[in-house]
């Protein structure tokens, strides 16, 4: 319900778009039924008129079954265009919302939802956040209001008809969805976690499909999966069928209204407390009130997931940023040294140090190395330098203040950073570029390409500059993004470069040019080279061999090469 | 408003409309037990309209009581019971056709996928190819169950409805008759402009999604150029035009629903009117006026719930474009080799001036010619797409040879039968797969037989029993996708006991690129040792010091072996291989 209330409040600076289409929803239904109702009565009518029974003014209700008719087909047009207009409205405010709430966390609090694949899921969630107004939201209010202003005029002929109609609305619309809902609970969750196994044999199929065969395996694999496929049927089967009875009971809730209200009107017809055309028009009447129903079970299923992707979504919004951002900030560094002494850093409570009593210093413009398995603490210390992550004890100080009195942004201004998760983004070459340096011109953009070894070869392509990178830059190569990411860190000029391997998945001779280019780039920066590959250790003045957090050797580059084994292990060539 | 999905050309979208038509045949019985209860369904719908007429006439007209109508208002109880009954029986009979070609579909498309192999499969998405196994076969469903049975439907019930309401009025008759073709008309009319439109937005649909879920990807990418926060505007602005282009185009794709509610409508109206009129001016009885008025909005309505089965047909054909591609990969021949491994004599492997091309023209491997045998350790070492995997991936058997033969004892594998080819290889790929399921059921993935205590001296040989023995439900802790989360060192020594466990005389692997921490590096190593015992050993090698320990090192590069020999030998040489070891060193280059 807290979710609920939280939801709509986001919806609130569109209030008007949103009454205005369930108000309009509400004037379709209305309208549909009032043109059936007057049909009956207005043809009885002019039956018994036409028997010699009564006299009758028929351009009233002729001209009225005509306005209505009108009324319900704009009215339906202008109320699609209006739900549609606030649905989008929506969308823009939704996603602008959640952008917003989602920046100051990026990336220490997002890391932990990664193993729930963070950006299928959300992506997942705000498509329904998107639907909930259409779905949801306009029908139940919609069907609300309707029922209770077509039921109030009811009451006005007989208020036992009118009952009748309610119970058989409550049936169809909120009794018999809720009562298939529930029944289907079971095999709903027996079918997601069917799928779910299903989903897990065919990804393993394909990916492990070299094992398979090799293990001869492929068999008995593709036996698992026609087993599961056969199983999902089964619970499958089962909402189908409670779908069918809830569908076959809905459809004698409404005809049984009908029937009932009939029975009940005709001794009152008897009695002469209804005339005989109002009989037929109570018979279309309820008849056409079941359409005020007919979105409701999929707006009850919907509401379900609705609330736990809003839940999903507000519980990432809520979480806390990583780093405090200090008040005031120190004046900024003279000079770009780097120190680093007792640092202890972890990124939950009770968790292993990811790096632990760390003291290094690097120099102004000095270039440092570092080597280290996979998961050694390495990235980590990019983090924190970074201000992406909060260090719990130790201090780091740059140019002799410490990091805590500057904000992230401000200490990012600092740093430039090429690593293997820099992102390109779906646009061109040049705005991926300029991201580094907005007022960089034509020429600094030519000169950083040229830099970073990249030139001739965004040249070469049709748009050059204005070439168009894919889907997380699919149709350039490894090698063509990483460049990339190294003419951006050339254009930001940073007095700070940390290089997380660089050359990781290059061909030697881009990683010949990348180095070459890396070799220009550090020479007048304060420079952290993390890397695995034998060519790039020549460009460091020294090297740290870093292993479960901690530093395990430590001096001039030579030295270490010559003496220490662990280091070889690690180096790779191709 | 559902998640966008590419729009296709039409003629594409009718060939993949006669797929989906093609598997009806096999699902006949239950869809015609479908549309034929259905078909009922509507009749009694009729019968409904005539006995509820009799009762309102005999009473609004005639002045009649309870007593002369109850026998008409049993008989609706009857009706509305058959009616109801019918809805089931139609419901379930159309889940049994989908179900029916759900699974028969779903076998085929693995069965394909299987014989298309592992050569094609590592080109592929995994995760694409198994939403289609799955999520792509689910989504026929409602092409079966509901949008097939409706459409027959559609054109049954109206037309059965005409029949009625023609002896009953012919005028009434008439303007059915003639709104009717033109709600479809219109539709096709409006629908063939709008979808134009509709697909340039769906288009921009995904655009913008693809844009929003980009920069949510890079941000911390934005935030490292402290660009972050002029992003939220960016987001905003893209979908205010979003929404107002798709709004332009809405306002002429809606159309279509206003000319269907205009006609549905306006109908209905001219029916009362005129029936209104003929009936005061004593032209016609009101039996017969009443029973075609309740009849009017039945008529119209199965022409209106299309519209919303089209979307089931949309999806479907949203799935089968998926399916149908991969179902139209070709399956490379198979030879079937019937001769058998000499189990007697020591298993050697021979590459007889072999080539290979994915594509013609553009060799990836061009005469490689070597041997090696049991007890004989090759490295593979050169840079990335020097076709060192490719190599690895002939002699596994996963594509044969373009030029040249692979010969194992002298035998061509083309002629050797390939179970007995499979039970002399173990393989460790670069990033072993866990399949999901038990520590125990992924280590014995050749023998399923094994027993508890040859899986654990497997184990033990691979150095992992240790670590196994440790997890929170030992052999039988679940891995893999959604299971306990194991890292790169144990992954290796859990596909290390599979290797072992299978005992084959040539293991061929390919050594993993992501570092490891010394000690669990030192493991796999020994272990690895273990197991290049006495057995013939291709491996991809990355890291010099596992290089140095092989017999025989092959220096690959472009396509060729340009150097072999042992590890001094090479270094004497002063070849590509010396140079690379210098760098290694840190020395000059």
């Amino acid at each position: 319900m807290k979710d609920l209330i939280r939801l709509l409040g986001l919806f609130r600076p569109y209030s008007n778009w949103i009454l205005g289409g369930i108000g309009l929803s509400i004037i379709v239904m209305l309208s549909n039924i009032g043109l059936l109702a007057m049909s009956g009565w207005f043809i009885t009518a002019m039956a018994l008129s036409g028997l010699g029974n009564q006299m009758i003014n028929y351009f009233t209700p002729a001209a009225s079954i005509r306005g209505l008719a009108i009324l319900r087909f704009t009215g339906r047009y202008i109320e699609r265009l209006v739900t549609h207009e606030a649905t989008f409205r929506l969308l823009s405010q939704l996603r602008v919302w959640f952008y917003e709430h989602l920046e100051p966390l990026a990336p220490a609090r997002l890391q932990y939802y990664r193993g729930g694949d963070l950006l299928s899921r959300i992506r997942a969630d705000i498509d329904t956040l998107d639907n909930f107004y259409l779905r949801v939201l306009a029908p139940t209010i919609a069907a609300a209001v309707s029922i209770a202003l077509a039921l109030g005029f009811m009451a006005f002929f007989s208020w036992q008809v009118a009952l009748i109609n309610l119970g058989g609305l409550v049936l169809a619309g909120i009794a018999l969805p809720l009562l298939a809902q529930r029944l289907g609970r079971i095999p709903g969750a027996q079918a997601v976690a069917i799928r779910a196994d299903l989903r897990s044999a065919a990804t393993d199929a394909v990916r492990g499909m070299g094992e398979l065969y090799i293990y001869q395996a492929s068999a008995r694999q593709a036996e698992k999966i026609r087993r599961l496929s056969e199983n999902l049927i089964v619970p499958q089967r089962r909402q189908a069928h409670i779908n069918g009875l809830s569908a076959s009971l809905t459809s004698l809730a409404t005809q049984f209204s009908v029937w009932l209200a009939v029975l009940v009107a005709i001794p009152l017809v008897l009695r002469h407390q209804l005339s005989g055309p109002d009989l037929a028009m109570i018979a279309l009447f309820v008849l056409a009130s079941f359409e005020t129903v007919s979105a409701l079970p999929v707006a009850f299923q919907t509401l379900g997931e609705t609330l736990a992707a809003a839940r999903r979504i507000f519980e990432i919004i809520d979480t806390p940023p990583a780093v405090t951002e200090p008040l005031e900030e120190a004046p900024p560094p003279e000079h770009f040294d780097i120190g680093i002494s007792k640092l202890h850093m972890r990124y939950r409570d009770n968790e292993q140090w990811a790096l632990e009593d760390v003291n290094l210093t690097i120099p102004e413009k000095q270039r440092l190395g570092i080597v280290g398995a996979t998961g050694s603490g390495k990235t980590s210390l990019v983090n924190v330098l970074l201000r992406f992550w909060d260090y719990q004890e130790g201090e780091i100080h740059i140019g002799g203040h410490s990091l805590r009195d500057y904000r992230g942004e401000t200490v990012r201004r600092w740093c430039a950073v090429v690593s293997q998760q820099t992102h390109l983004f779906n646009t061109s070459i040049r705005q991926n570029l300029l991201l580094a340096n907005p007022d960089a011109n034509e020429e600094d953009l030519l000169d950083a390409l040229r830099k970073a070894h990249i030139f001739d070869e965004i040249m070469a392509m049709p748009a050059g500059l204005d070439t168009f990178v894919g889907e997380t830059g699919a149709r350039l190569s490894g090698g063509q993004a990483r460049r990339i990411a190294i003419a951006r860190a050339f254009l930001k000029n940073a007095p700070i470069l940390l290089l997380d391997e660089p050359t990781e998945g290059l061909d030697p001779a881009s990683e010949h040019a990348v180095l070459q280019a890396l070799e220009t780039l550090t020479r007048e920066r304060t420079s952290i080279l993390i890397t695995h590959r034998p060519q790039a250790l020549r460009y460091v003045d020294e090297l740290v061999l870093i292993s479960k957090g901690r530093i395990k050797d430590h001096g001039k580059t030579e030295d270490i090469l010559r003496r220490n084994q662990d280091v070889l292990k690690l180096v790779r060539i191709e | 408003m559902a998640t966008p999905s590419a729009p296709m050309p039409r003629s594409t979208g009718k060939a993949l409309n006669a797929w989906l038509a093609s598997h009806v045949k096999q699902v006949r019985a239950p869809l015609s037990i479908a549309v034929a209860a259905g078909a009922v369904n509507g009749l009694l719908l009729v019968l409904q309209a005539w006995l509820l007429a009799m009762v309102i006439s005999a009473v609004a007209i005639h002045g009649r009581g309870l007593g002369d109508v109850w026998h008409w208002l049993i008989g609706l109880i009857g009706v509305f019971l058959g009616r109801s009954l019918l809805v089931a029986v139609i419901d379930a009979a159309a889940f049994e056709a989908a179900a029916r070609v759900k699974l028969d579909l779903r076998r085929r498309l693995y069965a394909h996928i299987q014989a298309l192999g592992p050569a094609w499969t590592k080109t592929q998405r995994s995760g694409e190819i198994a939403n289609t196994v799955v999520d792509g076969i689910e989504a026929m469903d409602n092409y079966y169950a509901a949008y097939l049975p409706q459409t027959a439907l559609a054109v049954f019930i109206p037309l059965a409805i005409l029949a009625f309401v023609f002896p009953a009025d012919w005028v009434s008759g008439l303007i059915m008759l003639i709104t009717a073709p033109l709600i479809p008309f219109f539709m096709i009319l409006i629908g063939k402009g709008a979808e134009r439109l509709n697909q340039r937005q769906w288009r921009k649909l995904a655009r913008m999604s693809a844009h929003f879920f980009d920069v949510i990807e890079g941000l911390t990418t934005l935030k490292l150029f402290n660009a972050s926060r002029y992003e939220a505007q960016i987001v905003a602005e893209i979908s205010d035009e979003y929404r107002r282009s798709t709004m332009a185009v809405l306002r002429v794709a809606f159309l279509s629903s206003l000319v269907l509610e205009f006609l549905a409508t306006v109908s209905v109206a001219m029916v009362a009117i005129f029936i209104g009129f003929r009936l005061y001016y004593g032209d016609m009885h009101f039996l017969p006026g009443f029973f075609v008025l309740l009849l009017a909005p039945e008529f119209y309505l199965p022409l209106r719930t299309m519209g919303t089965q089209y979307h089931a047909r949309m999806e479907a054909i949203g799935a089968a474009e998926q399916i149908v591609k991969i179902l139209n990969a070709p399956v490379a021949e198979k030879h079937a080799g019937t001769t058998r491994l000499p189990m007697d004599t020591p298993l050697e492997i021979r590459f007889d001036h072999v080539g290979f091309a994915y594509e013609n023209g553009r060799p990836v491997l061009e005469d490689i010619d070597f041997s090696f045998q049991q007890g004989e350790r090759i490295a593979l070492v050169g840079p990335s797409g020097a076709g060192k995997s490719t190599l690895t991936h002939l002699l596994l058997g996963f594509m044969k040879p373009g030029h040249g033969r692979i010969l194992a004892c002298g035998i061509d594998l083309r002629d050797v039968d390939e179970a007995s080819w499979l039970n002399e290889i173990a393989w460790l790929p670069q990033r072993p797969t866990l399949f999901h399921g038990s520590v125990l059921d992924n280590i014995r993935l050749s023998r399923p037989q094994a027993d508890l205590d040859a899986v654990r001296e497997a184990a033990r040989l691979a150095n992992a029993d240790d670590f196994i023995q440790r997890l929170p439900h030992g052999y039988d802790t679940l891995v893999g996708d959604r299971g306990q989360g194991l890292s790169g060192g144990e992954i290796q020594r859990i596909a290390l006991a599979r290797a072992f466990l299978k005992n084959a005389r040539l293991v061929v692997l390919d050594e993993a690129t992501a570092s490891l921490d010394p000690e669990t590096e030192a493991l796999i190593t020994e272990s690895i040792e273990r197991l290049a015992q006495d057995r013939a050993m291709l491996a991809v090698a990355h890291r010099l010091d596992t290089v140095r320990r092989a017999n025989r090192i092959l220096v690959m590069e472009a396509g060729h072996i340009v150097e072999q020999g042992s590890h001094e030998e090479l270094l004497t040489a002063g070849g590509v291989y010396a140079r690379m070891n210098a760098l290694y060193r840190g020395e000059a280059a």
